[in-house]
């Protein structure tokens, strides 16, 4: 039947390799290694007595039935893994453990294989799974469609196509080559492209398990942090400045902070908790940075919470009930009065503008300030700032708004602070109604924070959500997610692995559903709309903006993570000093000098300048700067960057609005990567790292136009794109200007690195 | 049974219209044709309409506060430290920040009785920007790319729109498609960023380079047809075709004669020099000029902010409205002011103003609009709307109105849903698909 199919869809390439998978189960040959590790381990724990087997015992299923049997082993893994019991009459089930009784599952657990390859076996049963269901669905509304008599033939053809077209991106695609999933993997772990050392030592390599080993290791790399804090600054707007008008306030604590947490694979759950619960100012405890920036708007900050942790968009319940959720308006000012107890500005007992005045007037006395001024106003936005504290003051200051027109409360009444679903929350038997919050939001038990994290970390990884919009999360999820068993096997496996995001994505990127080919269709938005698309592979995805200019600055260097932004200590010691101190014009001065230059990038060693001027340039030094632009990778750069950087012409959030990065291009793109000084100047002027190291470092001399491929596409030329490099090397005269020979191949290899970077292939990850 | 006869009508209709669209988007990437220049209809005409052949739009990011520029109420509880300045129209002041649009009230018309429903600044924006509210499944289009979908392209080769220091969430051409979208510029000094050659490389070794992309892009372009890479492949075409014709000149402030001079009338600002840069694209035949200032979210310390940024705005709509009178082109270019929401009358504790989306005010002039009014009216506080409300849908009707635009003109997505450019609703008489928003009558007579 799938022939038949195939061929009028002329699609049988595509078809012939998996056909095999839909028809029987466990055909061993056509098993990838893969899977095939994971039955070895399924055997193994099978004659691995590591609970005392052949015994009889009784087991208690999650309703209450009991059963006599010896435990003989475990299949699959993870939430949908099943027991194998061994009955009085010799017959041996499966007993899926999700039924068990909780002390039964406690039992088990010590049986159930939790390594990775097992995990990603059962995740790509469950996408092959669905999928097949969704294909055979949608050939029976194939051939159900001629007989359909309420649609017109025009409207028949057209439901034809959209069938068959979703037919097609019903069957899994091929497995990539090493270079497409190196380059993929790079992409999405480490936020760039691999460099020309590192694409070799990977192409080169002949271990069996390079691939999950390479993930092992970019999981543990600073630029895993650093690409993790690009999507996290997206998410959870970490600016420069920290709240919306600024105040003088320095982010680095904040940025440090998040970057070292993501490092260090804080649980999820603790970093949001930390976030939610924050105590003190923002240089002793960074973590106070998210509620600083919704300063003064302690509303939006709610929403924002919602629609970030929980997948939930609340924001309309603030003026009236939800149209079409299950929200009340009461509902958000009771979730609001959680938070309704802390201020950000509470830190009182000195007073910044008097400070300002006595160093103003110390400084005018030596000449320091600026003529006909008497009062620095620098100095006292840096002194203003100090004031930052969030603290839990004890007044609850959130009441229902002054139009409230419902029955179930009064304008300007108080209401005690309360969950409309989830767990019912005793703000008795918590500290502050903020701790009792956030315990209540990063619970397992909560609906949807576990599934909201799940799926953005899906999304990280397939380009698309299980749940899209993945701000929107339907509170009825079975029917609207695409595939509601695997996302709750997503979710109970990041239950298991205790919110650890490295655990999580080392699973993910290891399934071989991550490391298929990417879809070569766009799915439709009613497809995306209707949870119609079912991960045949990730989609293709043009790069970020992050991505994009990471890897520009992977084309520049050999270590591209080794210039870094830090400051946090001296942060640190510089607001908590104390100002009285400061007596001369000097020390004024030098205050000044410091809390302007704090957060630069630095190069990692030790060195804070390049070749610019000491400390009078601001943030803009000079280190790694190549062909006037700062070639350091993204998170180490202000954030965001101006409004006509390489950065945000592709894209980069404003960081004002919740994930307000965009991929779509426009004609700015082009003219910056056709004759913008990245493209013309940093990657192909004679001086370039790309052009000295690689084409003319070590090596032969004739690999020079494989190594740019390598270098630029992850990948070796195929011969008709050799032949077009190689043809423009031996062109030596160009006629326009006279140049010697050397001249002459470093322009042709720049014109190589341009044409190369100007690809699709390139801004689009495969 | 009605009803549903009624719907498969429709259905057929939107896949003619939808087939339609798609040959016309496909005609004008390829620069096979230019849509022609429809012009307004003679109904539009007769109602004071369709007078304004361009349009620069004023978008203050963040949700400027009315109590404190159009709409101030001095010696009120609320009105706070602003006093009000005489406009010359009995019973009409403006904050004092704004002297010089005081001055010139003549020519302008406020409407201070705007009102919308969200609070958020991407919603109300959004609401603004397209006078729909956002969903999770499709962009809607802006007003430039509307006046190219029902007007016809403007210019050959210039774009038809251009938003002058927009942020990375606007809305553009939405479900019209790249070939619509805005021409962004980040930085009115720079103009277009990177819109030529740079030096170092000769026309030769470019068009070796750009041919070695399409050698290398082959086997990754026979391979991945997805929209996305279709739509950079546009990109490809029309950058190319924008470098290699001459109106990039267009863009650069500077070659403004009289630039010094003229810089001291309108600010040396980010939204003077927008401004100025628009009354220049406005001569070369640009049709709809965005130009974004941000700023307005005033939570702190409101009135340490407010002189500068009400200040560099009133000297640019001034210098504008002065500049567009002295080339002949004010009665053919519709200014129009417009924000995401007000600010609260209650002065919070940080010395600042929350978002308040009940009450808030917008400006028009030029392009056919009578000045020297102001249209609606807001409580003595600034809380609600007293008199005659006008929403986004009205205030982007007006703008539709005033450019000559059939507000009934239906445009089908490409999954067939109707979308109008003042939003939509169906007729309960005919069931027919009608404009929601009005235009504003009372500003063209």
């Amino acid at each position: 039947m799938l022939w038949c199919y195939a061929k009028d869809g002329g699609y049988s390439l595509k078809l012939h390799h998996h056909l095999h998978t839909f028809d029987s189960p466990f055909p061993m040959k056509y098993l990838t290694p893969l899977l095939r590790s994971a039955l070895a381990i399924a055997l193994l724990s099978l004659l691995t007595p590591s609970i005392s087997q052949a015994q009889m015992r009784e087991w208690t299923s999650s309703d209450g039935r009991k059963l006599q049997a010896e435990f003989v082993g475990t299949a699959g893994a993870g939430a949908t893994a099943s027991v194998k019991l061994k009955l009085e009459n010799g017959n041996i089930i499966n007993y899926p453990i999700a039924k068990l009784s909780e002390d039964d599952r406690i039992f088990v657990k010590s049986s159930l294989p939790n390594d990775t390859a097992a995990l990603a076996a059962e995740i790509d049963k469950l996408v092959l799974a669905r999928m097949k269901e969704a294909y055979y669905g949608l050939r029976k509304d194939l051939a159900e469609l001629p007989q359909n008599s309420t649609l017109t033939n025009a409207e028949k053809a057209k439901r034809k196509e959209e069938i068959e077209r979703e037919m097609v991106m019903c069957v899994p695609n091929e497995k990539t080559n090493d270079s497409q999933f190196m380059r993929r993997v790079y992409l999405d772990i480490a936020g760039r492209i691999p460099t020309f050392d590192e694409a070799s030592k990977f192409l080169g390599s002949t271990s069996r398990s390079k691939r999950a080993e390479l993930i092992d290791e970019l999981l543990e790399t600073d630029a895993y942090a650093m690409r993790m804090f690009n999507y996290m600054s997206d998410l959870l707007r970490v600016r420069d400045g920290v709240a919306m008008e600024g105040n003088g306030l320095k982010a680095i604590s904040y940025m440090e902070w998040m970057k070292d947490s993501l490092r260090a694979d804080k649980p999820f759950d603790k970093l949001v908790t930390e976030m939610l619960t924050a105590e003190g100012t923002l240089w002793d405890n960074p973590a106070s940075g998210y509620l600083v920036t919704d300063q003064g708007m302690r509303l939006c900050n709610l929403s924002n919470t919602f629609t970030v942790f929980l997948g939930t968009e609340i924001t309309c319940a603030q003026c009236h009930d939800h149209p079409f959720e299950q929200v009340k308006q009461l509902d958000f000012y009771r979730m609001a009065s959680f938070m309704g107890e802390y201020e950000t500005r509470t830190r009182l007992d000195f007073n910044p503008r008097a400070e300002a005045q006595r160093m103003s007037g110390i400084l005018e006395r030596a000449g320091k300030l600026r003529p006909n001024t008497t009062f620095d106003i620098g100095l006292s936005i840096m002194l203003n700032s100090n004031r930052t504290n969030v603290n839990d003051t004890g007044n609850q200051t959130v009441e229902l708004p002054h139009d409230y027109k419902y029955d179930n409360g009064e304008p300007h009444q108080q209401v005690r602070p309360g969950a409309y679903f989830g767990d019912t929350v005793n703000i008795e038997k918590h500290a502050t109604p903020r701790v009792a919050f956030a315990d209540w939001i990063t619970s397992p038990t909560n609906p949807r924070f576990t599934v909201n994290l799940v799926n953005r970390m899906w999304k990280i990884a397939f380009g698309l959500g299980q749940i899209e919009p993945v701000d929107n999360i339907p509170g009825h999820l079975d029917g609207q997610a695409q595939n509601y068993a695997l996302l709750q096997f997503l979710e109970q496996m990041m239950i298991d692995q205790k919110y650890s995001l490295k655990d999580f994505f080392r699973v993910i990127y290891n399934t071989e559903t991550y490391q298929r080919k990417a879809e070569s269709l766009s799915p439709t938005l009613t497809q995306i709309d209707n949870g119609a698309y079912h991960f045949p592979g990730p989609i293709l995805r043009r790069m970020s903006a992050e991505q994009v200019w990471d890897s520009m600055v992977t084309l520049t260097t050999a270590h591209p993570e080794r210039m870094q932004r830090r400051g946090a200590e001296a942060y640190k010691e510089l607001m908590n000093m104390d100002y009285t101190t400061m007596t001369t014009a000097e020390q004024i001065e030098e205050f000044k000098m410091k809390h302007r230059t704090i957060g630069q990038v630095s190069d990692g060693e030790g060195g804070m300048m390049g070749s610019g001027g000491m400390g009078m340039m601001g943030r803009n030094n000079m280190v790694g700067r190549v062909g006037g632009q700062q070639m350091v990778r993204a998170s180490e750069l202000d954030v965001p960057m101006p409004a006509n950087h390489f950065l945000r012409i592709f894209g980069q959030s404003d960081k004002i609005l919740i994930e307000n990065a965009t991929t779509v291009g426009s004609t700015p793109q082009v003219m910056t990567l056709l004759n913008g000084s990245i493209t013309n100047a940093a990657l192909t002027s004679k001086d370039a790292y790309l052009i000295k190291e690689i084409a003319y470092g070590e090596g032969k001399k004739g690999d020079k136009i494989e190594k740019i491929f390598l270098s630029v596409l992850g990948r070796m030329p195929y011969p008709a794109e050799k032949r077009a490099a190689a043809s423009g090397l031996r062109a030596r005269n160009d006629r326009d200007i006279q140049r010697s020979d050397a001249e002459a191949e470093v322009a042709a290899i720049g014109d190589v690195i341009w044409a190369l970077v100007n690809t699709r292939e390139f801004l689009f990850v495969q | 049974m009605i009803a549903h006869d009624l719907k498969k009508k429709l259905g057929k209709l939107d896949e003619q219209s939808r087939r339609q669209f798609v040959a016309r988007t496909a005609k004008t990437a390829l620069g096979v044709s230019v849509v022609p220049v429809l012009g307004a209809s003679p109904k539009v005409l007769a109602a004071g309409g369709g007078k304004a052949e361009h349009c620069i739009f004023f978008y203050m990011n963040g949700g400027m506060t009315h109590m404190d520029t159009f709409d101030p109420k001095p010696g009120t509880e609320t009105g706070g430290s602003t006093a009000g300045i005489s406009t010359g129209v009995a019973g009409v002041q403006m904050a004092e920040f704004m002297p010089e649009l005081a001055k010139r009230f003549s020519d302008i018309a406020l409407v201070r009785s705007m009102t919308q429903k969200t609070g958020d600044h991407r919603g109300g924006s959004y609401w603004m920007h397209t006078s729909y509210q956002p969903r999770a499944t499709i962009i809607h289009p802006t007003m430039g790319p509307w006046a190219a979908k029902i007007l016809g392209k403007k210019h050959e080769t210039l774009p038809d729109s251009v938003v002058i220091g927009g942020g990375g969430n606007h809305p553009g051409s939405g479900f019209f498609g790249p070939s619509l979208s805005p021409l962004p510029i980040g930085d009115p000094d720079r103009g277009v960023q990177d819109g030529e050659i740079p030096e170092m490389v000769s026309e030769k070794q470019f068009d070796r380079r750009y041919k070695l992309i399409n050698t290398f892009d082959e086997v990754f372009q026979r391979e991945f047809k997805t929209n996305e890479v279709a739509a950079y492949n546009q990109f490809y075409d029309e950058t190319l075709k924008l470098m290699s014709s001459e109106d990039l000149e267009t863009f650069k402030l500077t070659n403004e004669p009289g630039y010094q001079a003229k810089l001291e009338k309108y600010g040396d600002s980010r939204i003077g020099k927008g401004a100025m840069l628009a009354k220049r694209l406005v001569s070369s035949g640009i049709r709809f000029i965005e130009v974004t200032a941000g700023g307005w979210d005033m939570h702190n310390d409101l009135w340490n902010a407010i002189p500068e940024r009400a200040g560099s705005l009133d000297m640019a709509l001034a210098a504008l409205i002065d500049d567009l009178k002295a080339e002949g082109l004010f009665e053919k270019t519709l200014i129009v002011l417009g924000t995401e929401f007000g600010r609260t009358p209650k002065i919070n504790a940080n010395g600042g103003r929350d978002h308040h989306p009940r009450v808030f005010s917008t400006m028009f002039a030029g392009g056919g609009i009578s000045g020297g009014q102001a249209y609606g009216k807001s409580d003595n506080l600034g809380m609600a709307v007293e008199e005659d409300p006008v929403d986004p849908r009205d205030f982007n009707a007006t703008i539709a109105h005033a450019l000559g635009m059939d507000l009934n003109k239906v445009v089908y997505s490409s999954s067939g849903r109707p979308f109008l450019v003042a939003g939509h609703k169906s007729d309960r008489e005919t069931g027919k698909v009608i404009t929601e928003g009005k235009p504003i009558a009372q500003l063209f007579s």
